[in-house]
C-alpha cells in the first residue's frame, strides 16, 4: 500500500470541486413542482405509536377518501368489532365485508345495479373469450378494448374485474401507467370509408396519411390530440368518395394531397 | 387666493419649517460653499498638508474600517452560496440577484436581535471583549498592500506587525470567555487561546526563512522582491513555508479543518456561548475579515501580492484628449449621439417586432457598457494601481474560495490531533525550513564571495 500523506484530502477536493458544477437536487417549490407520474399517491403505511400498537382505528376515513378504491379493510378495530390484518395495506386481498363497506359510505356491491355509463358490453365479452379470461394478458385485453371503444369505459374495467379476478384498483394501476391508455372519450373521432369505391378514390393512401402524421394506426387512439382513427362500416348515403367523416359527419374535399395538412390543423385545434 | 397661497396653506406643520429651509439652502449653500473655497479652504489645506502623516492615517483607517463591511458581506455570502453548491443545493436565491443580498439582511437580524448580558457577567469587559476581537482584525489591514501606492501604512517591520497584533486577539477571546460568567465559555475561551498560541508559533517561524530570503519586512518591499514572472514568487522559493503558514493560518482564524473554538455540532460554542445580537455579530464579522486578512496576507508573501504573473509589456496608449481642440468638443456632444445610432442598429434588425425607441434604449445601454469597458480598459493599462488593485483582489478571492472549498470538503480535526499536528509536525518542519534556508544562503554568499 502506498501511502501518500495529504492524498486523500485532495482526492475529497476534487470531489467536491466536481460537485459544485454538477446540476442541483433542489427543487425550487413554489415555482417548480416535482414530476410525478399521474397515479402517484404516496406510499401507504400504517403506523404504531410509541407503545408499537397499531395507530389505525379502522375509521374508514382512508378508505372513504380513496380514489382507485385501492384501501380495503377487514379486521378487528380498536373496541374489538373487525379484525385487521397488517402489512402493506394495498395488499389486502380479502373481500371487503358488507357492513365496513357501508360504515365507509361506499354503495354495497350489487350486480343488478349499474350506476356508471351504460355502454354495449359484448365486445367485451367478445375480448375476453378471445383472451381465455387470463388476467396475465391484461395490458393486450385493455388496448382491444380501448380500440373497441376509443377508451376504457368503467364499467368495461368492472366487467374485466369481475369475470378475470384481478382487483379493480390493479386494472386501473395497470391502465394509467400507460399513456397511451385512456379513461375519457377521445375527442374526435375521424372515420375512414373502406368500401371498394373509396379505396380506388384513394382512401387507402388518406388512411395511410393520416396514420403518419397521427403516428397512430387506424383502428387506435393517437396518444397526444385525443384523435381516434376508425374504419366505417358502412358507406354513408349519398356522400362522396372517399368518405371520411369527423364525428360521424362526411368531410368534403379530402384528398391524399390534402390530408396531412387538413389532419394538422385539426390537431392543432383540439390541442388549443 | 393666489396659488402659492393655497399650496402653502396644505402644507403640514413640519413642512412648513422644512420648506423655508429647503430653499434656504438651496439659495445659501452654492453662496457658502464658494465663501468657504475661496477663504478658509486654503487654511484646511494648509493644515492638513502640514500633518500629512495624521491624515494619511486617519484617511486609511476610516476606508479600512468601510471596506471591511462590504468584504465581510461578500465572503459570507462567498461562504453560504459556495458551500450550498458544494452539497448541490443552490443556496440563498431570494433576496436580491442570486440571493446576493441575504448576507445583508443577516446583518440586520443580527442588529435586531436583543443584545443580552447575563447576571453575574462583568458587564465591562464583555461589552469589550467583542471589539477587542473586532479591532485586533481590523488593525491588521493597515499594513496590507493593496496596490502599488494603496496601502495604509508601510510599517518596515510590518509583518511583525501583523502577527503582533494578530496576537492580540487572543486576549478579546479570553475576554469574553472569561467575562461571561459560564463554565462552558471559559473553557471555550480556553480552547480557543491554545489553539491560537500554538499555531502562532510555527505561523511566525515558517515566515522567517522568508524573511532571510528578503532582507525586510516590510510587506510593500516584499511585494516589489516578486515582480517579474511568476517564478519570483515565495511560493516557489519557500514552497514548504508556503503550506506551513497556509495551514497554521487555516488554525489561526479557526476556519475548517481547525474549527474546533466554536464546533457547533460537537461542544457547546466556546468563547461565544453567551452573546447575542451584535455583540456576537462583532466576533462573526471579525471571523469573516479574518478570511479575507489571511486570504490577502498569504496572497501578499506568497503569491506576489498586485505582482502580475507575467512582466506586463510597457503599453502606453499615447492619447492626449487635448491634443484635439476642438474636435474634443465636437466628440464628447456627438459621441454618444452617434454611438447609441449605431448599436441600436443591430437590435432594430435583429427583431422585426421590437419598436424603434426599444432598440434605441438598448443601444444606449450597450453604449454606455462599451464606454464603461473601454475606461476600465484604459484604467487597467495607464493607471498602476488599478491593475495591481484587480490582481490583488483576484488572488486574494482566490484563496477565499480555497478557504470555503475547505469548509465544504473537510472534517473536523479532533483537539489532540490539532495540537500534535502543530507541535510534532508543524514545528519541526517551520524549524527545518528555517535551517534550509539559512544553510542555503551561507553558501551561496560564499560560493559568490569566493
Amino acid at each position: 500500500m502506498s501511502f501518500v500523506p495529504g492524498l486523500g484530502m485532495l482526492r475529497g477536493m476534487a470531489l467536491t470541486l466536481r460537485r459544485f458544477f454538477e446540476p442541483k437536487a433542489t427543487i425550487k417549490y413554489p415555482e417548480v413542482k416535482a414530476d410525478y407520474a399521474t397515479k402517484y399517491r404516496g406510499r401507504l403505511q400504517l403506523l404504531y405509536d410509541e407503545h408499537g400498537t397499531l395507530k389505525c382505528e379502522t375509521c374508514f376515513q382512508c378508505a372513504q377518501a380513496c380514489p382507485i378504491e385501492c384501501i380495503d379493510m377487514g379486521g378487528i378495530d380498536t373496541k374489538g368489532r373487525f379484525h385487521v390484518h397488517w402489512g402493506p395495506p394495498e395488499t389486502y386481498g380479502e373481500r371487503r365485508e358488507e357492513s365496513a363497506l357501508r360504515r365507509s359510505g361506499r354503495t354495497v356491491p350489487d350486480r343488478a345495479y349499474e350506476h356508471f355509463e351504460p355502454i354495449p358490453i359484448d365486445p367485451v365479452v367478445a375480448i375476453l373469450d378471445r383472451y381465455d379470461y387470463d388476467p396475465k394478458e391484461m395490458l393486450r385485453i385493455l388496448e382491444a378494448v380501448q380500440d373497441e371503444y376509443g377508451y376504457l369505459p368503467v364499467s368495461a374495467i368492472k366487467t374485466i374485474s369481475a369475470t378475470t379476478g384481478a382487483w379493480y384498483a390493479m386494472i386501473y394501476g395497470t391502465a394509467s401507467y400507460y399513456r397511451h391508455l385512456r379513461f375519457e372519450r377521445p375527442l374526435t373521432t375521424i372515420g375512414i370509408c373502406r368500401c371498394t369505391a373509396c379505396l380506388l378514390a384513394g382512401a387507402g393512401r388518406i388512411a395511410d396519411a393520416l396514420e403518419d402524421e397521427l403516428g397512430s394506426r387506424v383502428g387506435s387512439v393517437a396518444s397526444d390530440g385525443g384523435i381516434r382513427l376508425a374504419r366505417l362500416d358502412g358507406h354513408l348515403p349519398g356522400a362522396p368518395s372517399p368518405l371520411v367523416t369527423i364525428d360521424g359527419e362526411p368531410t368534403r374535399e379530402i384528398t391524399e394531397t390534402n390530408a396531412a395538412t387538413w389532419i394538422r390543423a385539426l390537431t392543432g385545434r383540439t390541442a388549443a | 387666493m393666489s396659488v402659492v397661497a393655497r399650496s402653502w396653506g396644505n402644507l403640514t406643520t413640519i413642512g412648513k419649517v422644512v420648506l423655508p429651509l429647503f430653499v434656504l439652502l438651496i439659495v445659501v449653500g452654492p453662496i457658502a460653499t464658494v465663501l468657504l473655497a475661496l477663504f478658509v479652504g486654503p487654511l484646511v489645506i494648509d493644515v492638513l498638508a502640514a500633518n500629512i502623516v495624521i491624515v494619511r492615517f486617519v484617511v486609511a483607517v476610516t476606508a479600512i474600517l468601510l471596506f471591511s463591511i462590504p468584504a465581510a458581506f461578500l465572503i459570507i455570502y462567498m461562504e453560504m452560496k459556495g458551500i450550498a453548491l458544494i452539497n448541490l443545493r443552490v443556496g440563498p436565491d431570494r433576496v436580491g440577484p442570486y440571493g446576493s443580498l441575504l448576507s445583508v439582511v443577516h446583518g440586520l437580524k443580527v442588529l435586531m436581535k436583543e443584545d443580552f448580558t447575563p447576571t453575574g457577567a462583568d458587564p465591562i469587559v464583555f461589552t469589550w471583549a467583542p471589539v477587542v476581537v473586532f479591532l485586533t482584525t481590523v488593525m491588521s489591514f493597515l499594513v496590507i498592500p493593496f496596490a502599488p501606492g494603496l496601502f495604509g501604512q508601510d510599517l518596515n517591520i510590518g509583518l511583525l506587525y501583523f502577527f503582533a497584533v494578530g496576537g492580540l486577539s487572543v486576549v478579546g477571546l479570553l475576554m469574553a470567555g472569561w467575562s461571561s460568567f459560564n463554565k462552558y465559555s471559559l473553557v471555550g475561551g480556553l480552547r480557543s487561546a491554545a489553539q491560537i498560541v500554538s499555531y502562532e508559533i510555527p505561523l511566525t517561524l515558517s515566515v522567517v526563512g522568508l524573511i532571510l530570503l528578503a532582507g525586510t519586512m516590510s510587506l510593500n518591499s516584499l511585494v516589489l522582491q516578486q515582480s517579474g514572472w511568476f517564478t519570483n514568487w515565495f511560493v516557489f522559493r519557500q514552497p514548504l513555508a508556503a503550506i506551513i503558514f497556509f495551514i497554521a493560518i487555516t488554525a489561526e482564524i479557526n476556519r475548517t479543518p481547525f474549527d474546533l473554538t466554536e464546533a457547533d455540532s460537537e461542544i457547546v460554542a466556546g468563547f461565544a456561548t453567551e452573546y447575542s445580537g451584535m455583540r456576537f455579530g462583532f466576533f462573526f464579522f471579525a471571523e469573516y475579515v479574518n478570511v479575507f486578512v489571511a486570504s490577502a496576507m498569504i496572497a501578499t508573501l506568497f503569491l506576489g501580492g498586485w505582482n502580475a504573473p507575467f512582466p506586463f509589456p510597457p503599453v502606453s496608449l499615447g492619447v492626449d484628449p487635448g491634443a484635439l481642440g476642438i474636435g474634443l468638443l465636437l466628440l464628447v456632444a456627438i459621441g454618444p449621439l452617434i454611438g447609441t445610432l449605431v448599436l441600436a442598429v443591430p437590435f432594430w434588425l435583429a427583431r422585426s417586432s421590437m419598436p424603434t425607441w426599444q432598440a434605441l434604449v438598448l443601444g444606449f445601454l450597450a453604449f454606455n457598457l462599451v464606454v464603461i469597458l473601454l475606461f476600465m480598459g484604459w484604467a487597467f493599462v495607464s493607471i498602476d494601481w488599478v491593475a495591481g488593485l484587480i490582481l490583488f483582489m483576484l488572488k486574494t478571492f482566490l484563496l477565499v474560495f480555497v478557504f470555503v472549498w475547505m469548509r465544504g470538503t473537510l472534517p473536523r480535526v479532533r483537539i489532540d490531533q490539532l495540537m500534535n499536528f502543530a507541535w510534532k509536525w508543524l514545528l519541526p518542519a517551520s524549524l527545518l525550513n528555517l535551517f534550509a534556508t539559512a544553510g542555503a544562503i551561507v553558501v551561496a554568499t560564499s560560493v559568490r564571495g569566493s
